[in-house]
């Protein structure tokens, strides 16, 4: 749906992309992390074709009315109401319908006839919100979609990004990590204007990210500490709070095979054993540093 | 909601077609007024020391004295009101979200183009009738067809002052920006009409038609200039598109 193969954009001697490729594959949710000034802006701007890539090329498989662009920061005439700007958006659109609709998802249909100018930061998120997906557009670029709104707001972004998943491609930035983890089957993590990374979230992870156990005790905590240790597949056994014992492991193969025989052979008393979910914030920091 | 309807709102509602239709219909009855009470009014500011005289007012009088101030103060606001419209960098982010949306940047010049130089053209043949009528009231009649030629005229410098700002406003991202550097190119073209016989084939050369046709003047002596203005206006608009679609938000 989304392809890009070899982008740069330049700004005299500085390059806000360096050879970005981008493989977006048809109704997925692409989550793009990268550090301030990453040139993720710069990407979304490229592929939006509010910006002309100084080299390398973009495919986009949608029409210009298919795809739906929102700013980090988006505004609006502020003589407008909110219902005006996304019927306007709709009507773009070619879809006029759901309106209506839009504006309730967004949490807005109380605030929709009032001008937008009166309207919080916040408010202006959610209304972006609702004039992006008005029309039920093919392709979404949202750039820090969440940035500005409040911790239900911020849910309500996410379920909808969720939910747009099969029925639009979508393509989103935040410098939130657990947010893209949370929603995105697809990652790119661009530092520098490079894409050093990306994929299938799920492979990402699990492929990079060394996998680890979290055992909690009743007692016996050290000792089976020790024990641990001295397996040739555990990393490390650091203990956790007062009751946890994190274990790193090289294998997660090994683990599964040996760690419940090495905890039931030291004498421990075990309450729960469960795997830790690879983090994006660990795979962000392994490829960034 | 359609982007002409859009354009309307921003007339109605940001009060810009109140200002054009205030300003004109204002000059519309103050120029022939002025016109008609000239040597009173001179008579009563000179004193007993300074004796003015001055012709008595005939009818093309009140027309001349309304196209002066339509002209200058007129053509001010027409082109504030262009620039409002036609500076899309004004509100980066809202040009972003209709930019996004639309195949072709003529789709989004084209409405706000013909709204706002419509509006400025409309307001002034509204001014002309007020000043005609007015004029007939204090003065006596002035020819239908001059009027109406020439109002159709200054209509035409208009659409062409609101291309000049359509064109100027895709270079830049203030509307104060596009203001000055309208006046400015409106200013200078009428110098490039000192060199010799340029100056008849200028759009400058439409600001004085009004005042010449109702005076007895000869409207082919205008045709040369309205042609040129007419394709110069086609010529800024598709610079304003192909410079909307080029530029970078």
């Amino acid at each position: 749906m989304i392809e890009a193969a070899g982008l740069v954009k330049a700004y005299g001697e500085t390059r806000a992309l360096d050879g970005v490729d981008l493989a977006v594959p048809a109704g997925s949710v692409f989550g793009l992390v990268g550090p301030n000034g990453a040139g993720k802006t710069t990407l979304l701007s490229i592929l939006a074709g509010l910006r002309t890539p100084t080299g390398g090329t973009v495919t986009i498989g949608a029409g210009p009315s298919e795809v739906a662009v929102l700013p980090d920061t988006p505004r609006f005439d502020p003589w407008l109401t909110g219902r005006e700007v996304v019927a306007l958006a709709a009507a773009l659109a070619g879809a006029p319908g759901g309106v209506e609709e839009a504006l309730a998802d967004a949490g807005l249909d109380e605030a929709a006839g009032r001008r937008v100018g009166g309207y919080s930061r916040g408010m202006l998120q959610r209304l972006g919100i609702a004039a992006t997906v008005v029309g039920r557009p093919r392709v979404m670029l949202l750039d820090e979609p969440a940035s500005a709104l409040d911790p239900a707001g911020r849910r309500e972004v996410l379920d909808l990004v969720r939910r747009s998943r099969g029925e639009a491609t979508v393509v989103f930035s935040s410098h939130i990590l657990a947010d893209v983890q949370e929603v995105s089957d697809h990652l790119g993590i661009l530092h520098r204007g490079r894409m050093l990374l990306q994929g299938e979230a799920g492979g990402l992870l699990e492929g990079r990210v060394e996998p680890a156990y979290v055992v909690r005790f009743r007692r016996g905590r050290d000792a089976a500490a020790s024990a641990l240790a001295a397996l040739p597949w555990v990393q490390e056994a650091a203990p956790s709070g007062d009751l946890d014992l994190r274990v790193r492991v090289s294998s997660a193969a090994a683990a599964e095979e040996g760690l419940v025989a090495a905890l039931a052979s030291s004498g421990a008393a075990v309450v729960s054993i469960r795997p830790e979910a690879p983090s994006l914030e660990d795979l962000f920091l392994e490829v960034t540093s | 909601m359609t982007l002409w309807r859009l354009e309307w709102l921003r007339l109605v509602r940001t009060r810009r077609l109140l200002a054009l239709t205030g300003v004109y219909v204002f000059f519309g009855f103050v120029g022939p007024l002025t016109a008609r009470y000239l040597p009173q009014i001179l008579e009563r500011f000179g004193g007993d020391q300074m004796q003015v005289v001055v012709p008595d007012p005939v009818p093309a009088d009140g027309i001349a004295q309304f196209s002066a101030n339509a002209t200058q103060i007129g053509l001010l606001v027409a082109v504030v009101v262009a620039a409002g419209a036609l500076t899309m960098g004004a509100l980066g982010e809202m040009a972003v979200f209709l930019r996004t949306r639309v195949a072709s940047p003529a789709r989004l010049l084209l409405p706000r183009y013909v709204v706002a130089a419509g509006a400025g053209a409309a307001a002034f043949a509204l001014g002309s009738m007020v000043a005609w009528y007015e004029t007939a009231v204090l003065l006596g009649g002035v020819p239908a067809g001059g009027m109406a030629a020439g109002t159709a005229l200054g209509m035409l410098y208009l659409a062409f002052a609101a291309a000049v700002a359509a064109a100027v406003g895709s270079r830049f991202d203030g509307v104060l920006s596009t203001v000055l550097g309208a006046l400015v190119a409106l200013l200078v073209l009428p110098l490039l009409g000192l060199v010799g016989p340029v100056g008849r084939w200028l759009p400058s050369h439409l600001v004085g038609a009004q005042t010449d046709l109702v005076s007895g003047g000869d409207v082919a002596g205008y045709l040369g200039s309205a042609a040129v203005t007419a394709a110069v206006s086609a010529l800024l608009l598709w610079a304003a598109v192909r410079r909307t679609g080029t530029r970078e938000w």
